[in-house]
């Protein structure tokens, strides 16, 4: 192919680096929850505890293997970025995702944050646009960081013409 | 017949204590047609009364005449529960539509008031089944694209007259004040062609030949037998005994080892027989869906869409919002030279995917040179989007379909050779149970003696045979997948199984999508979808080369993508990239 071969230059921000702890708190906890599922029956029923011990092995080996390599790979891939006339974002680690939605043809904007991320001083900010192929979110911002992007979608969006659709 | 007045005493119609609606508090509500309560009575009573009645003569016949007396008084109660309930929910239904908007009051025990804007009206059905035909009424449901109060995104009316009916449909997307002379000119949903309409397409009863043309034929041929099998097993075998004793047909074991001596005779007759049963019964449901089938573009740009044996429905959409046109051709309607057109437009979506293609379709099966040009029309195009030049995709899209063929073959030969194995262990005593419980089930048993007297190589040849189609699979897949640009839509194309060519307006995208599993960013592939409010809300060019999707994208929505693409080969060029 030619050398202007268009490609996607990534989005300009990273998330907070507090996103890496808090995914691999997550994980983590997915993880012993998971393996801890057939612990029980090995630990009441003795004559197939071995097989049972071997799943739980196989599962926490599984998950622990996702806890330590997903959040780095997730660190390097999530980023954003809200221009004057779109929002772009980059998403995911072994299946990616990027997604564009122009200003014109945003519905709502909101920020949102479980426990968890509370803990670590997180935020998510969530894009609704008209079209079923879901929401696009920004996750792991700095909560500060998150509510000004927010307000600045807002404020930017109102401004714009459009019933959105 | 009391008169229906009786029911609905004039009531003061209260203010509303929802949002005020300023200077057009005049408007009057309007209440649901009085024989709705009649016509579910009806249709209630009729189908619970013949069982009332058969539950009485079974009873009388066994003898216990006491409890004869229970069915019908029980059904006539309970109907008559129905119909009060009914009757309440008639009365504190209310709606009516102003200038601005379209407004619905109902609720018997939590009242609830919903309101939309009509410029947020972007489809009206009007359904009418055989019992509210009867009683001259429709169920209107008008569709906004959107979430009104809690979950539901559309209005129903259930039930009001047919002229109502009609004269809401023509309000509602017509836009403006309801114009006087449309409430006295249209009193029933007449048949004739107004002159301001353009009709886009007609049933023509021969189309009823490629109703049959799908894959499910077979199956549905199966189910029907299945079901028949089913009411057999379930009075003992005794349906059958009749049936063989009228008929004067010999045993089921003289059948059983007639047809087993002539297998070669019997296989290919039990398949035609299938066949021949899913053929009846898909005609028979495309008759019922397709009769009176009109499609038509009213003056305002409408399309109209009218159908329907007994059950006729009428469904609006506007033209505006009808952003799109898929042209689906399933593998067995394609072989024969058959499609069918279905909408991509807001505002039809419905709970699932399968209930939204199923509210989407505007014409039943037909010959493909008739569907395109029918879709070319419904999109009001000189040039049909649909013979936009395709662009191919790259070869490594047919590496990786030939890679799931490959893992698929290898599955098959796994289980074959597992099938092998249990076939020459397979022991006497295990094909006397296999025997016994398929003749429980099936009044001429021949299945398992087909299987059992197979030579065990058959199951070899059946993988090969599979392999092969997993590969002719990919092939065809691939040659299906493309892409291109026409001046006012994009155009996707994709599916062996259901091959389906989306054409969709350009100015209805609402984003990009661009995703890539780790086998897609290894060939250099990935799945470029157009975001959109209409269908399905999402439109893909599957395994695209990453640069060619992207220019793809680029050229059909200018100035969307491009503040974040880079041209050349400059450093960060991302492994993987595709190559020529």
């Amino acid at each position: 192919m030619s050398t202007d071969a268009p490609r996607l230059r990534p989005p300009r921000h990273r998330v907070d680096r507090r996103a890496v702890a808090w995914w691999t708190t997550r994980t983590l906890a997915v993880t012993v929850v998971l393996t801890a599922v057939p612990v029980v029956p090995a630990v009441v029923w003795e004559p197939v505890r071995l097989w049972f011990l071997v799943a739980a092995a196989a599962i926490g080996g599984l998950g622990l293997l996702i806890t330590v390599v997903m959040p780095q790979w997730r660190y390097r891939v999530h980023r954003w970025e809200v221009t004057d006339t779109a929002v772009y974002t980059a998403s995911g680690w072994f299946w990616q995702e990027w997604r564009v939605a122009p200003m014109s043809r945003i519905q709502t904007v909101d920020t949102a944050r479980g426990p968890l991320q509370r803990a670590f001083g997180l935020s998510s900010v969530t894009v609704t646009t008209a079209s079923a192929a879901g929401p696009i979110e920004i996750t792991g911002l700095d909560h500060e960081a998150a509510t000004e992007v927010a307000d600045q979608l807002t404020d930017i969006t109102q401004a714009t013409p459009g019933d959105a659709t | 017949m009391t008169s229906p007045n009786e029911h609905t005493p004039a009531e003061p119609v209260e203010p509303a204590e929802a949002p005020a609606n300023p200077g057009h508090e005049d408007t009057p509500w309007e209440r649901l047609h009085p024989l709705t309560v009649w016509a579910g009575a009806a249709a209630t009573g009729l189908v619970l009364g013949v069982g009332a009645v058969v539950g009485t003569v079974v009873l009388l016949v066994t003898g216990a005449s006491l409890w004869a007396l229970v069915p019908v008084p029980a059904t006539v109660a309970f109907v008559a529960l129905f119909a009060w309930i009914d009757l309440l929910r008639l009365r504190a239904t209310r709606y009516r539509v102003t200038a601005e908007r379209m407004e619905l009051r109902s609720g018997i025990i939590s009242k609830s008031y919903k309101s939309i804007p009509r410029e947020r009206v972007r489809s009206v059905d009007v359904n009418a089944q055989i019992h509210l035909r009867l009683f001259g009424l429709c169920m209107v449901t008008v569709g906004t694209g959107e979430k009104i109060g809690s979950g539901a995104d559309q209005i129903q009316l259930m039930f009001i007259s047919a002229g109502q009916g009609e004269r809401l449909r023509r309000d509602l997307l017509n836009r403006g004040p309801a114009p006087a002379e449309a409430r006295d000119e249209m009193p029933e949903g007449t048949d004739g062609t107004a002159p301001d309409e353009v009709e886009l397409a007609r049933l023509s009863p021969a189309w009823f030949a490629y109703a049959p043309a799908t894959g499910a034929t077979v199956g549905v041929g199966l189910g029907a037998i299945a079901t028949l099998l089913g009411i057999n097993a379930q009075t003992q075998g005794s349906v059958w005994r009749w049936t063989s004793d009228w008929l004067g047909l010999p045993s089921s074991q003289e059948m059983a080892s007639y047809a087993a001596s002539r297998l070669l005779l019997v296989l290919p007759l039990s398949l035609l027989g299938l066949l021949v049963s899913g053929v009846v019964v898909l005609t028979a449901v495309a008759v019922e869906t397709w009769w009176n089938y009109r499609l038509t573009r009213e003056a305002d740009g409408t399309v109209r869409l009218r159908r329907g044996l007994l059950t006729s429905v009428s469904l609006s959409v506007e033209g505006r919002r009808l952003n799109g046109v898929s042209f689906y051709e399933p593998f067995v309607l394609r072989s024969v030279g058959g499609a069918c057109v279905r909408a991509v437009a807001t505002g039809l979506s419905g709970a699932d995917e399968k209930k939204t293609s199923a509210k989407s379709r505007l014409s039943p099966h037909m010959p493909t040179g008739r569907a395109r040009s029918l879709a070319a029309a419904l999109m009001r195009e000189e040039g049909s989007p649909l013979d936009t030049p395709l662009a191919r995709h790259p070869r490594s899209a047919l590496r990786r379909r030939r890679t799931r063929a490959v893992f698929v073959s290898l599955l098959c030969a796994a289980v074959a050779a597992a099938l092998m194995w249990a076939h020459t262990l397979a022991q006497r005593a295990w094909w006397e149970i296999v025997h016994e419980v398929e003749a429980e089930i099936v009044p001429v048993p021949m299945a398992a003696q087909t299987v059992e007297s197979a030579p065990v190589w058959v199951w070899g040849v059946l993988a090969v045979l599979f392999a092969v189609l997993a590969f002719w699979y990919a092939q065809g897949s691939y040659r299906a997948l493309g892409h291109g640009v026409h001046p006012r839509y994009l155009v996707v194309r994709r599916g062996m199984a259901g091959r389906d060519t989306v054409a969709l307006e350009r100015s209805a995208v609402i984003g990009w999508r661009i995703s890539r599993s780790p086998f897609q960013r290894r060939l250099g592939l990935a799945d470029v979808a157009a975001t959109t409010a209409a269908g399905e809300g999402m439109y893909a060019a599957a395994d695209v080369g990453l640069s060619q999707g992207l220019a793809w994208a680029d050229e059909a929505v200018p100035g969307l993508l491009a503040p974040f693409l880079v041209h050349g080969d400059g450093e960060g060029a991302e492994p993987g990239e595709a190559r020529p």
